[in-house]
């Protein structure tokens, strides 16, 4: 979900967007919610079939004969006008790469531009006229897909930023878990406490993420503390609730010199944190 | 429905209909025949396209003079129907629905696109249009049409006349006038609120009629 657009609100406009009758302001909101909601876009698919069949209910109505026989011949002029310019594009690149101007040789260091152009020709020359028109077409049935897309801007490009965000965000997380300068530390705890956890720190990006389990909810008013330790100094790295599941998932950004952490320790504090940790670690690593 | 007849060629072109190729939703006979056509368009043969005009000009010719209400830009609207589906024809995938449908979602929509051009040069709501909706039935014996597709538009047909007229009003103002909710509600002086209730009762009804319909009378699946 990435829009203030309830479910129950963009289910009941459904039917309006399959018939393409909503109004503009409202057509945003429910496509943005469309775009995250699997239950809505297997209704509307099952809408717009509704929908495109209420036209066969439309009477034919026969041309006057000249009329009808005037738009064919434009027609099979125009379709023939059409093939003949992909045949004459499948000539081109038959041409261009013709085996016998630009013999296929292999070498150690891969297939230089010309030996791409004659495998390309082989291609097309296994495609035949028929195929290369199918991919042309293709092609350009794809661009005038993304010209769609485009012209779908409002709620398209609202649905796809929140998606490329969550996508950004999780590959950053991935790079700062499993980057090759990221350093791993085990944070045990004192019994009885179960809570296991473990900081992994990406010294390239700065990037801190503890990633905890067990964690009981702290005492009412209170909260857990990140903190970083250095020979002289003990750093507010944040601090952060773990889930009613006890799951904790925490990141912080912070630049320390590689050879100066000495430890890493999570302390429980009053409700928006302290200067220094004033109760004894409940999790800590030491290096 | 049409016995699934053997292949045989279709109209000036003497190349055979592949075989295989029918689906449920392509309708067997007459539906494998009109994919056939698309396939071959979509290999670049033109006859094919002016095979699918034969069969079909005269239904989206309904269609697009329902749409536009007039003479005016029907004929460059059905031509333009037709060469939509010559350069998409690689896009069709019978299984999403019959060529019929396809040609006929286009056929609306360019014809659509020419009415809301014209409103907006305009600038006055559909001019000289008393937003009068009638539902017509499909007239027996329509020269081009197969006895499937008289068929699929009959229990249509059907299941719209069965809507209250209200709602039969406001989803073929949105359908065929190209009109959003707020602009019918313009149009038929009703709240905005009474329109979308009416639209949504007619999208509902008519999905439910037409898989009753449908059941019964052993239409298209």
């Amino acid at each position: 979900m990435s829009d203030g657009m309830t479910h129950e609100a963009a289910s009941e406009a459904l039917e309006a967007l399959a018939l393409d009758a909503l109004d503009a302001s409202e057509r945003e909101g429910v496509m943005a919610h469309v775009a995250g909601c699997a239950e809505c876009q297997r209704e509307l698919a099952a809408l717009e079939s509704v929908a495109s069949e209420i036209a066969l209910a439309a009477p034919p109505l026969p041309m006057a004969p000249a009329q009808r026989d005037r738009i064919k011949a434009r027609l099979v002029a125009r379709a023939a006008a059409d093939r003949a310019d992909a045949e004459q594009a499948f000539a081109d690149v038959r041409a261009k790469a013709s085996p016998d101007v630009t013999p296929l040789r292999t070498s150690r260091r891969g297939m230089g531009a010309a030996n791409w152009m004659a495998m390309a020709a082989g291609l097309v020359a296994i495609m035949g006229v028929g195929g290369y028109m199918r991919a042309s077409r293709e092609q350009t049935a794809l661009r005038t897909s993304l010209q769609e897309a485009q012209a779908e801007r409002g709620a398209g490009l609202a649905a796809m930023d929140s998606l490329r965000t969550t996508l950004e965000d999780r590959d950053r997380m991935i790079a700062n878990l499993t980057g090759a300068q990221v350093a791993v530390m085990t944070l045990a705890s004192p019994s009885p406490t179960p809570s296991t956890g473990r900081m992994f720190w990406d010294q390239a990006h700065d990037a801190w993420t503890l990633v905890a389990h067990r964690v009981p909810m702290p005492k009412s008013g209170r909260t857990y503390q990140l903190w970083l330790m250095t020979p002289t100094a003990k750093i507010n790295a944040g601090t952060f609730m773990p889930k009613p599941n006890g799951e904790v998932m925490m990141r912080a950004t912070m630049a320390m010199p590689t050879d100066s952490l000495a430890a890493v320790a999570v302390t429980e504090e009053p409700m928006g944190g302290s200067p220094q940790p004033t109760t004894a670690p409940m999790m800590v690593a030491r290096l | 429905m049409n016995p699934t007849p053997a292949p045989r060629p279709y109209p000036e072109s003497g190349r055979a209909i592949p075989e295989g190729r029918e689906t449920a939703l392509a309708g067997g006979g007459a539906g494998a025949e009109d994919v056939a056509l698309v396939r071959a368009m979509a290999d670049g043969d033109e006859r094919a396209l002016g095979a699918l005009y034969d069969r079909w000009n005269a239904v989206v010719h309904g269609v697009v003079a329902r749409v536009l209400r007039g003479p005016d830009d029907v004929e460059e609207v059905v031509e333009e129907t037709f060469w939509q589906a010559w350069r998409q024809a690689s896009r069709f995938d019978p299984a999403r629905g019959a060529v019929q449908t396809w040609l006929l979602t286009i056929a609306r929509s360019r014809a659509l696109d020419r009415v809301r051009a014209l409103r907006r040069r305009r600038e006055t709501p559909l001019e000289g249009d008393d937003g009068e909706v009638v539902v017509q039935q499909i007239a027996p014996g329509d020269p081009g049409v197969d006895a499937e597709s008289s068929e699929r538009g009959r229990i249509v047909a059907a299941a719209l006349a069965e809507l209250p007229a209200e709602q039969r009003e406001a989803l073929e103002l949105g359908y065929y006038g190209g009109l959003s909710q707020s602009e019918i509600a313009e149009r038929t002086g009703q709240p905005l609120g009474t329109v979308k209730t009416r639209m949504r009762l007619a999208m509902q009804k008519l999905r439910s009629r037409l898989q009753v319909l449908r059941s019964e009378g052993g239409g298209a699946p």
